[in-house]
């Protein structure tokens, strides 16, 4: 049932290339799994009522979230090709505006909190980029066990 | 929408109805009564589904929630959740939406902080609450007991 929901969102992913890896959650999303939180929704809402670190813009911009990432340790990265001693994330983006992110994880698969549903990992980017998360726009890159908490 | 959502219903019904008027013609009469009176039925729910949205807020309120969860059930952007047409006409409704809205939390805590924040113009939401969702809902429902909404 969540499986066949999931696969009529994204028709690219099929039971093949990604599988179901949490139980639905309303506490936090694709922003806040990426970095290591379920317990709160991050997004950068001009009417402060979600998590988004206090000395970065609440813009819904690309720069606005790449400069929080950055505040965690991240640097551009020409490649989403898993690299030994590095920890990735992947942006989306439709419109120039941002929509998901996903994190890389040891295997070279990726991690996406698909908005209050479940957990999945995918195999590649490609299969979740459409008509909700447009597509993969700027990845960034860190150093393994670099590790910072926003209060 | 709605009306175009019955459409189709009616009309399988009218050539039912037809064919059965026709059984009925050649003696069939109790089942083509139990047609007639299953057609009568149909057709009066239907305009009372349609006067009842007018009079009801409730099932304006449900019909709109339904789409605007349907459309936005795979999202993260907050701006793009809170932009949706659907979501935008609960705003609209004003404080009629105040209680649908809170009862609606109480049952199944959603994203409808920033249209209570647009209707009400309050905001009892504390910055270290912000993104808990559970936290903010209790807090959102408190307030509604205290302001008699619910």
């Amino acid at each position: 049932m969540r499986q066949s929901l999931i696969e009529s969102k994204f028709p690219n992913l099929s039971e093949i290339n990604y599988k179901i890896t949490s139980p639905y959650s309303k506490n936090y999303n694709c922003i806040a799994w990426v970095v290591g939180e379920t317990d709160r929704w991050w997004w950068p809402d001009p009417y402060y009522q979600y998590y988004w670190p206090y000395n970065i813009p609440r813009t819904n911009t690309l720069d606005c979230f790449i400069k929080a990432f950055t505040t965690l340790g991240y640097k551009i990265s020409t490649t989403e090709k898993y690299e030994k001693g590095f920890e990735k994330i992947a942006l989306f983006a439709k419109n120039n505006l941002p929509t998901h992110a996903a994190r890389q994880l040891e295997s070279g698969h990726w991690t996406s909190k698909l908005g209050p549903q479940e957990d999945i990992e995918h195999f590649d980017l490609k299969s979740i980029e459409g008509q909700d998360y447009g597509k993969v726009t700027v990845i960034l890159k860190r150093r393994k066990n670099i590790t910072t908490y926003y209060s | 929408m709605h009306c175009a959502g019955f459409l189709p219903i009616k009309q399988d019904l009218s050539s039912l109805f037809k064919d059965s008027r026709i059984v009925g013609a050649t003696g069939v009469s109790n089942e083509s009564n139990y047609i007639d009176e299953m057609f009568a039925d149909l057709i009066s729910r239907s305009f009372i589904s349609l006067s009842m949205e007018r009079e009801f807020p409730e099932i304006i309120f449900s019909r709109l929630k339904f789409q605007w969860e349907e459309d936005t059930a795979f999202l993260s952007s907050i701006l793009e959740i809170s932009m949706h047409p659907s979501y935008q006409q609960i705003i609209g409704m004003g404080n009629a939406a105040i209680p649908l809205i809170l009862n609606e939390m109480k049952i199944n805590p959603g994203h409808w902080f920033w249209a209570l924040k647009a209707i009400t113009g309050e905001d009892p939401i504390s910055p270290e609450q912000r993104g808990h969702i559970d936290e903010m809902t209790n807090t959102w429902i408190r307030w509604g007991k205290e302001n008699n909404y619910i």
